[in-house]
């Protein structure tokens, strides 16, 4: 449904009015809105001098594209390595975090058990503390395991999220019960009917949820931060902040790191923003 | 000793066991992301340094620690805020086996932190300088075989003084006014650090006014509010006139600021000097911070990162043995370290007595300055709680214009208090 | 999290549905396949949240200094030291002048937002994405660009670029803290980040607003613009209204990345502008290492947000996330 314009008042000489105005707004909050994407470039892909000029450079003159490979070659800066610690542990997380709520979203929608409402209410409890807030007890509890610094302690955490499962058990509850219960008659069991009737049949939903997963994990810094203490185990998030605090910077290295950072994301963006602004809008909490 | 029912530390970590081994997590539990491959036979030992910012330091640390025969030593290059993420991991499992910091600390003494190395000096003890030895020496245990000795000092464009006619400043007065007639639409005159000074100056506003962090014993507070507050005040006027460049992207320790011509005095240190030469020439100069009033003196804060051995590391032995080898026996690499990148001063007077470039231009200015006005900016007995009270207090005085009295003041309650309980 | 009280009413109708239907499928023991769906990811979340707290709660009861395992018990002491602490409480203060800013700026701009692209016959999916894409960016990224290139209170910084234009002198803005212009950097760089977030969820209740209410209110004689917007569109999103200010509040409390990142250098964090997650952070991990206080501060940063989770749920009868 299209709102007020559907009474056609738009046509008026008032409403063209309106639309340019409306127009112009948009076009310059979207010039606003890009700005930092341009300084990413701009930074990245320039030399220092031109950076750092008295007098604004609107745009190397020479684009830089050294300066990515200058990037990778430097000893100092584990750009790759971190790049591949933050895949991993965005990939496993996404896949694992999904898989494992849910599960226990269809169990507590579908499987009918004595104490279901207990473990519910004890889930949903959880959703009253956000996750953030309990990272010192956390790290506790993850030090003494030995997983400092350790992708385990990178990732298993992030791995059970009260929310993401109290979604799919949402979203499970309102799953056509005819479908399972023909795979049920057809002898399927509990998992059968997961596996090869819900699963297929909810990929959008999976998708959103998998997607905005993704994003939150690839850009998460808190816990990473507390937990990556050796370099090895830095995450890409960790790498830059741990660079642009230094005491030396080199500033075009900087930016480029910055935006090869954003890369996957964007593709993200591109390829699957659909999924993206379903996640938003059906968990409105998460990213 | 009372335990809380049921969680003891042993209990949970069965019961966590045994969580993992039989949910979906054991997949990847055997990756422990350190990779482990490297020169060296016997125990892997982590050894952990500061970002240094000059050029080359990073390989060649990673040179020496490959050299090693007898451990795998995994260097690990730390940027950014050091000191925290020290001590974080010094708490837990992760932490590194040795590690470098400036000062062994009281508190990290007590707690057990820090192994004692004071047998693997030998004969060569007294070849290192007496000072800095001392920062490393809790109750005449020796916890840090000292690296290399930095001293920090103020670095003027002195092109741009003579336009302006003024004179290197001695005086706080002057350093003021100085500040203020070389700022200008594009320049600042000076660059304290993007906090003004709150952060790296330390002790030597105190020393310019004839006061100190601690007593010489170590167990009172060696500064009052109200002879300290007249420095701070000085900073805070001259953060808010505008002279200051503030803000910069790299800090005061990277000379960048200065070389790029964002400002015309700048307060770094000795290893600044190659890069600022290389920019500049011989259009600079370097002096000390000055004098605050007429009890003060001019002041030269040094210091010297030490090797340090984590007493809870897996092996200590090891870990001692090289540091041993590197930062006593190996002497070669120490004068590598000292002089081949950034400039330091050696740590032993023997290496010192033989470096040529500090032999003339800037470099001999600055040791002369370590050797007439050269004081060690933090003892043994300042703990890290001590000094975030102090630096608290400066923060608030320069930055947030808070009245200097009443803040150090509340500094002081609040380092009485550490002391109370350190030495009860 | 907004949606908490549909669980309580559900869970009771669907399983008593369920249990009345098990009943009639004759006893079937379902426990096991329970378990197997619900076990592995209770067990990580026994460990990995219950655990925590509960541990943490001891913890807030003994000196724990450079120590999980502490032997000496304090009582309520760390709990005492934490809320006469004039750091901690400058911390929820820090808090409570962001969430000043953030909040309204954060709902009025993603709404402004929604309302025009909603509206929109060409174009809608572009200016949807460019609003929608700064989510890409992680915290750590849009703390670089607005520090070093923004902000930084030197002449090549954009800001201070574009004062100059104006004959502006530059301005510190990370570095001073009176006039505390950080705020400026603090609450423009969450608005970007998060804008066409919340955009994106107006956009949704914009959309849910049935065509048939605008049509009646033409008849009716109402005026296009305002009228219809104060009288139609506003209520009919108060449930999404409500939902971003909570979120946006929720997501303000926990304030880390972007403090972190713009205020602290390689000699730590100033002691101010220090929102509650950044000073148990150094409280606890940094270099005073003290897991007793550390753990107080958090048991009361997650009960005072479980109290507003409560009351929000009490004041605004929640469940419907619209």
């Amino acid at each position: 449904m299209d709102g007020p314009h559907a009474v056609g008042y738009a046509r008026s000489a008032r409403g063209r009015v309106g639309a340019i105005a409306r127009y112009t707004a948009l076009v310059v909050a979207a010039l606003l809105f890009l700005l930092p994407f341009y300084l990413l470039v701009r930074n990245g892909l320039g030399s220092d001098a031109e950076i750092t000029a008295p007098d604004w450079t609107f745009f190397p003159t020479t684009l830089h594209w050294g300066n990515i490979g200058e990037l990778f070659a430097d000893p100092s800066v584990p750009m790759a390595h971190s790049l591949l610690n933050s895949g991993l542990v965005s990939v496993v997380q996404t896949i694992g975090q999904v898989a494992l709520s849910s599960m226990a979203g269809y169990g507590l929608a579908r499987i009918p058990f004595r104490y279901s409402n207990g473990v519910l209410a004890a889930i949903v409890a959880t959703l009253m503390i956000p996750a953030a807030v309990t990272f010192v007890p956390t790290f506790v509890v993850v030090s003494s395991l030995g997983w400092v610094s350790t992708l385990r302690g990178l990732i298993v955490p992030g791995l059970f999220s009260g929310f993401t499962a109290f979604l799919f058990r949402q979203y499970f509850l309102s799953f056509p019960k005819e479908l399972e219960e023909a795979a049920r008659v057809d002898g399927l069991g509990h998992w059968g009917a997961y596996w090869r009737i819900v699963v297929p049949n909810s990929t959008g939903f999976i998708a959103a949820i998998g997607v905005i997963t993704f994003l939150g994990s690839w850009n998460a810094f808190l816990w990473p931060l507390v937990i990556g203490q050796d370099s090895s185990s830095w995450t890409v998030q960790v790498a830059l902040s741990s660079f642009m605090t230094a005491q030396t910077i080199n500033l075009h290295e900087l930016f480029v790191a910055a935006a090869v950072s954003i890369l996957p994301l964007l593709l993200v963006f591109v390829f699957l923003q659909r999924y993206l602004v379903q996640g938003v809008a059906e968990s409105g909490i998460k990213g | 000793m009372r335990k809380p029912n049921g969680l003891s530390r042993r209990g949970v970590l069965a019961g966590a066991a045994g969580l993992v081994a039989t949910g979906a997590l054991a997949a990847c539990g055997s990756n422990t992301g350190r990779g482990s491959s490297g020169g060296g036979s016997g125990p892997t030992v982590s050894q952990w340094y500061h970002q240094y910012g000059e050029a080359g330091v990073e390989q060649a640390v990673k040179r020496y620690a490959k050299a090693y025969s007898k451990a795998n030593v995994q260097v690990q290059w730390t940027a950014g805020d050091y000191d925290t993420k020290l001590a974080t991991a010094l708490v837990g499992s992760g932490g590194p086996d040795v590690f470098e910091q400036s000062v062994a600390k009281v508190d990290q003494v007590r707690a057990h932190q820090l192994a004692d190395l004071t047998d693997v000096f030998g004969s060569a003890k007294d070849d290192f300088t007496p000072a800095v030895l001392d920062a490393q020496t809790v109750d005449g245990r020796i916890y840090g075989i000292p690296q290399a000795i930095d001293m920090q000092m103020l670095f003027y464009r002195k092109s741009w003084l003579a336009k302006a006619g003024v004179s290197a400043p001695t005086t706080l007065a002057e350093l003021t006014s100085a500040a203020k007639k070389l700022t200008n639409k594009k320049v600042k005159g000076l660059f304290l650090g993007n906090d003004g000074g709150a952060g790296v100056l330390g002790a030597v506003p105190l020393w310019s006014v004839g006061q100190s962090y601690l007593s010489d014993d170590q167990r009172k507070v060696g500064f009052t509010a109200a002879a300290a507050a007249p420095v701070f005040a000085a900073l805070r006027t001259m953060y808010s006139s505008g002279s200051l460049l503030l803000g910069a992207p790299a800090d005061w320790s990277d000379p960048s600021a200065f070389t790029q011509g964002l400002t015309a005095m700048q307060w770094s240190g000795l290893w600044a000097v190659p890069v600022v030469q290389k920019a500049l020439g011989q259009d600079f100069g370097v002096i000390a911070w000055p004098k605050g009033d007429g009890s003060g003196a001019l002041s030269v804060p040094i210091g010297a990162y030490a090797s340090t051995v984590n007493a809870k590391s897996k092996h200590v032995d090891a870990a001692k043995a090289f540091a041993k080898w590197l930062w006593v026996d190996k002497t070669d690499y120490q004068r590598d370290f000292d002089l081949s990148y950034g400039f330091h001063i050696p740590a032993r007077t023997s290496i010192a007595a033989k470096a040529d470039k500090l032999s003339s231009g800037a470099g001999k200015d600055a040791v002369d300055l370590v050797q007439q006005y050269g004081k060690v900016q933090a003892t043994p007995g300042w703990t890290s709680p001590m000094n975030t009270a102090y630096t608290d207090a400066l923060n608030n005085i320069i930055r947030k214009g808070s009245n200097p009295e009443s803040e150090l003041k509340t500094a002081i309650g609040k380092i009485d208090k550490q002391l109370s309980t350190l030495y009860k | 999290m907004t949606s908490r009280d549909v669980a309580d009413r559900d869970t009771v109708h669907g399983s008593a549905r369920d249990r009345r239907r098990a009943r009639r499928h004759g006893r079937q023991r379902t426990w096991p396949a329970f378990w197997v769906f619900v076990g592995p990811f209770l067990a990580g979340l026994i460990l990995f949240t219950f655990v925590p707290i509960v541990w943490s709660a001891v913890l807030s009861f003994f000196d724990a200094h450079n120590t999980v395992t502490p032997t000496r018990f304090v009582g309520l002491a760390n709990y005492v030291d934490m809320l006469t602490n004039s750091d901690f409480l400058a911390s929820l203060g820090t808090f409570s002048v962001f969430a000043v800013f953030i909040v309204p700026t954060t709902v009025a701009i993603s709404l402004g937002l929604a309302l025009l692209v909603h509206r929109l016959r060409f174009a809608r999916a572009f200016f949807r994405s460019v609003f929608f894409l700064p989510a890409a960016c992680s915290y750590v990224v849009a703390a670089l660009i607005w520090k070093l290139s923004i902000f930084n209170g030197v002449r090549f910084g954009l800001a201070n670029t574009v004062l100059g234009l104006f004959g502006i002198d530059q301005v510190p803005w990370l570095s001073s803290a009176s006039p505390p212009w950080y705020w400026v950097a603090l609450v423009t760089l969450r608005l970007w980040l998060q804008v066409g977030f919340y955009m994106v969820l107006f956009l949704a209740g914009l959309q849910r607003i049935p065509g048939e209410l605008y049509e009646a209110a033409y008849v009716d004689g109402a005026k296009p613009g305002w009228q219809v917007f104060r009288y139609i569109t506003l209520p009919q999103l108060r449930a999404t209204t409500v939902a971003v200010v909570l979120l946006n509040l929720i997501a303000a409390y926990q304030a880390f990345d972007e403090f972190y990142n713009l205020m602290s250098s390689a000699r730590g964090y100033p002691p101010f502008a220090r929102p509650p997650l950044v000073y148990l952070y150094f409280t606890a991990l940094g270099q005073g290492q003290d897991f007793g206080h550390g753990s107080a501060g958090a048991v009361i940063l997650a009960l005072l947000i479980g109290i507003v989770t409560v009351l929000q749920g009490k004041l605004f009868g929640f469940g419907r996330r619209d």
